[in-house]
């Protein structure tokens, strides 16, 4: 068959134009609840020895993810529960980390604010927001529990209030962690984390 | 008071008043709307109070709140993208996700501050989700999230996250259908 020689000149130049338009980036999916979460490996925002996810579940009942912040509002009135949850669960074998993946804070600022908030657990600096990305996180705060084997069990919000914790009515990260510890399904293991969006780079 | 009594001074001063009202009268000028406080919005009444007010015009609802960043970088893009429709085409309502206990003084201050006239209801409910699931059970509850409803009521596009002015005027024009 002939092919007529403007349709060979058109193919040509649509492949060139095609050749030359980078295709756009694929959005990592989320990871869905029952399967493996995304390994990681990040430094602490205070400095020393980069912290992995793998050794964190090597050593716990499970693991709770927090991509927090220092300015978000909504971050912010969680502070003490996040502090307070994570020295309680420490006690029954649940780690707590968060990640700080706004390119808006730097490590230090972070690091502070762990420390004014009374943080006993790993704070971690995901500069240029790749375990984000990984983990398709959206917002501060917002939480991933992970059992040893790294499935995801629970992923979204510490409950519906970020204001007086004495009003909480509906505390989704406790009783997902409590259903854990105690060999139950998580009751709801999707919630919507409501909250500031990460700053991306 | 008497008006014989009063004196010159406040005469005129009356007077130039009532004549600048006047003027602003014959010149449509209107109150602006930023000046009324902000009207509370229970997830039940959303279809009913926000939906159905669209009075058979295209209805644009951004949901925002005064904490979220990307949504008050977007608003003077909002502003100004509606500018270009008629009212008789476009209605744009805003409500805000703040919390019951700064809503009330935060959204007017920051809707006089910007100078941003649209109307302004506060989500009245104490748990987010219950709020984001009654207006639309496929938005992830990120902010700023803005729904376009066609003439029809329906959704007609979608607008995650933080847009641009030309991203606004685009959703508003496909669903008025103006050229």
């Amino acid at each position: 068959m002939k092919i007529p020689r403007l349709t060979l000149a058109a193919l040509a130049a649509a492949t060139t134009l095609a050749l030359a338009v980078p295709a756009p980036a694929e959005k990592p999916e989320a990871p869905k609840i029952g399967t493996s979460a995304p390994d990681f490996t990040l430094p602490p925002a205070a400095g020393g020895a980069p912290v992995a996810l793998k050794d964190l579940l090597a050593k716990s009942k499970a693991v709770v993810v927090i991509f927090d912040a220092t300015k978000c509002p909504y971050a912010i009135g969680y502070k003490g529960r996040v502090a307070d949850m994570g020295k309680e669960y420490a006690g029954k074998g649940v780690t707590f980390v968060t990640i700080n993946s706004n390119k808006t804070e730097p490590a230090a600022e972070v690091a502070e604010d762990a420390k004014k908030n009374g943080f006993a657990f790993p704070v971690l600096k995901d500069e240029g927001n790749k375990v984000a990305d990984l983990y398709a996180a959206q917002k501060t705060p917002e939480i991933y529990v992970l059992d040893p084997k790294g499935t995801l069990l629970y992923r979204g919000r510490i409950d519906e209030t970020h204001e007086d914790p004495k009003n909480v009515k509906s505390p989704d990260l406790r009783n997902a962690l409590d259903a854990i510890l105690s060999g139950k399904p998580v009751p709801a293991a999707e919630t919507k984390a409501f909250g500031c969006s990460i700053k991306r780079v | 008071m008497n008006p014989s009594r009063t004196p010159a001074r406040a005469r005129r001063a009356v007077s130039a008043l009532l004549a600048a009202l006047s003027l602003a009268a014959l010149v449509g000028v209107e109150t602006p709307a930023f000046a009324e406080p902000v009207k509370h919005l229970k997830p039940e009444d959303y279809q009913s109070r926000i939906v159905a007010g669209r009075k058979g015009r295209v209805l644009l609802v951004n949901f925002w709140a005064t904490w979220c960043e990307p949504c008050r970088e977007e608003m003077p893009h909002l502003v100004a993208a509606a500018k270009k429709f008629p009212s008789r085409d476009l209605a744009v309502v805003l409500v805000s996700l703040d919390s019951q206990k700064t809503g009330p003084t935060q959204v007017p201050k920051f809707l006089k501050e910007k100078k941003v006239s649209f109307v302004s209801w506060l989500a009245k409910t104490r748990d987010p989700q219950d709020f984001i699931d009654t207006v639309d059970p496929t938005w992830d509850g990120s902010l700023p999230y803005t729904l376009v409803y066609g003439r029809d009521g329906k959704i007609a596009t979608r607008l995650p996250g933080l847009q641009t002015e030309a991203s606004f005027t685009e959703a508003i024009r496909k669903a008025t259908g103006a050229r």
